[in-house]
């Protein structure tokens, strides 16, 4: 009986701070990237690395903000219908059975520098970042 | 005999490696070595993990009616993109669990892994057996809430047996357009056994081995967000040489095996459902029947589970699993083993965790009569409790 109030008690207290602050995010490539728009679900298995190559077989180089970032939040949540946490068990999964690794995780300038230097690059910012050439692709 | 021994390294080492990285240098995310400038960055996770087993009655796993620590993990591993279609890897892992393990540092797996396509790449070398929705992951405490995945279909004691093949994978993922996506593998080699005492048992193996081990798994991502259904087969053999009390000259069984999962998964933001059944046919072939009787027997598992992530450092998940030994025995408490496990998972930092679990448990059949000082399963108690606090620093 205890325990199980003990329990309502922790799962109560743990809720109040559910998620980080949502933040916009604009989606990024490479100017030479000839892809006029991107379906979601391409996106989804583009950041989660079952799909692996553009449709011109160049390889998908997909960057992440940060965990902490709210742009990353929102982001994991509207894009791979799923909380950062969750992602990041995801690659926990992914990483220790060998099965492959998770894209790296830089801050909004580092993502702009990444997808610019990167062919294949694919990345995501904060709205208002400047995105110093990149070209910023829709998302339906 | 085959063997993993020969790759064993000093166990200590590999659990203070880890450590050292982890509380040295505190990292949020995995060490990352650049070799040289033409080579790619080679990257290296690891993983250091403590728990603590007690149960109200029997002993589980370990001696964990009067409490135990024995229950010890260590991995560290190493990932090299050699280029953007291949990848080597490899993970050396040491363990502790009751009478199983011994700190002892085996490689894990290690691979080559060419990928000529999103649906078709290779893997060679020791790689994990994808059966089921986790089997592939059953080390992974980091990447789950429960201590003990559900113990019907992911049974840690066998973890030798089901864990990973030395041999071949074939794997892809095909998108399906409007019908969503196909994740699928196809696999073909061998398990390496150790052969090791048996303390307390009445028979001694002289050889264990398994001739062939193929299989395969296909999980389907309808166009709905965070579903997994799919389903699993595996078919192996295990070839072993007995000398039973009693028995002139040694006894030669085959064990022929053929183990089948459904499989559905619902993930949304931090909900995550699952259930799974699954049938494992296995027949018994011996050369001296009279002494290890043949015959065969078909065992019934299943499980459903849900998790909830409450807030970024509070999980908590609950799930009901159900082992039949031999669906043609039913009764008595050595013929089932209900499961019933609540679980809180506290991600005290990015790279620590700590796990505090309750299970109910109606049922002796996942018990083990050697690790019960020889008692028949019949002559355990019937209704007991598991306690497991465990904890995980990661990189």
């Amino acid at each position: 009986m205890r325990i199980g109030a003990l329990f309502l008690v922790l799962l109560a207290a743990a809720s109040v701070p559910a998620e980080l602050p949502r933040s916009t995010y604009v989606v990024i490539v490479r100017p030479e990237n000839p892809v006029p728009k991107l379906d979601r679900r391409f996106l989804t298995e583009a950041f989660l690395r079952r799909t692996t190559r553009w449709p011109d077989d160049t390889p998908i180089r997909p960057v992440d903000l940060g965990p902490d970032s709210p742009a990353r939040a929102s982001f994991s949540q509207e894009i791979l219908a799923l909380s950062v946490a969750s992602v990041r068990n995801y690659w926990q999964q992914r990483i220790f059975s060998g099965q492959g690794l998770p894209p790296p995780e830089l801050a909004d300038d580092a993502v702009v520098s990444y997808v610019l230097s990167h062919p294949g690059a694919i990345g995501y910012v904060t709205a208002g970042t400047r995105v110093k050439g990149a070209r910023v692709v829709d998302v339906h | 005999m085959s063997r993993e021994c020969p790759r064993s390294l000093p166990g200590r080492l590999l659990l203070v490696v880890p450590a050292v990285v982890l509380f040295g240098y505190r990292p949020a995310a995995a060490a990352t070595l650049s070799l040289r400038e033409d080579v790619p960055d080679l990257e290296v996770h690891g993983f250091v993990s403590q728990g603590f087993l007690l149960t109200s009655a029997n002993d589980y796993l370990a001696k964990s009616s009067r409490g135990s620590f024995e229950f010890s993990e260590a991995g560290l591993n190493f990932t090299l993109p050699a280029t953007d279609r291949l990848r080597l890897g490899l993970q050396l892992f040491s363990r502790r669990l009751g009478p199983t393990g011994d700190y002892r540092a085996v490689l894990d797996w290690y691979y080559l892994d060419y990928r000529w396509r999103d649906w078709l790449g290779v893997r060679a070398g020791r790689v994990k057996l994808p059966f089921g929705l986790y089997n592939d992951i059953s080390d992974t405490d980091t990447a789950r809430t429960a201590v003990l995945l559900p113990q019907s279909i992911y049974p840690t004691q066998n973890r030798d047996f089901l864990l990973a093949q030395t041999g071949m994978e074939i794997y892809g993922y095909a998108g399906l357009g409007s019908a969503g996506g196909l994740d699928y593998s196809l696999y073909g080699g061998t398990i390496f056994l150790d052969v090791r005492p048996q303390p307390g048992s009445a028979l001694t193996i002289l050889d264990l081995d398994v001739p062939f081990v193929v299989g395969a798994r296909v999980l389907w991502g309808p166009p709905v967000d965070g579903l997994r259904l799919g389903g699993s087969v595996q078919v192996l053999r295990l070839d072993t040489d007995l000398l039973v009390p009693g028995a002139s000259g040694s006894v030669t069984v085959r064990i022929p095996a053929t183990l089948w999962v459904a499989s559905a998964e619902y993930a949304h933001r931090d909900l995550l459902l699952a259930a799974e059944y699954s049938r494992w046919l296995v027949k018994t072939e011996s050369s001296n029947p009279a002494v290890i009787p043949e015959g065969s027997t078909i065992s019934e598992r299943a499980y459903a589970l849900a998790s909830y992530r409450v807030s970024p450092w509070l999980q908590a998940g609950a799930y009901y699993s159900l082992l039949f030994p031999n669906v043609d025995h039913r009764t008595g408490r050595e013929s089932v083993q209900h499961d019933v496990a609540l679980t809180l998972r506290f991600d005290v930092e990015s790279y620590w965790l700590i796990k505090v679990e309750g299970h109910y448990m109606h049922g002796t059949a996942g018990l083990s009569s050697t690790l019960n000082g020889n008692r028949p399963l019949s002559a355990l108690v019937p209704d007991w409790a598991l306690f497991v606090v465990k904890t995980t620093a990661y990189f």
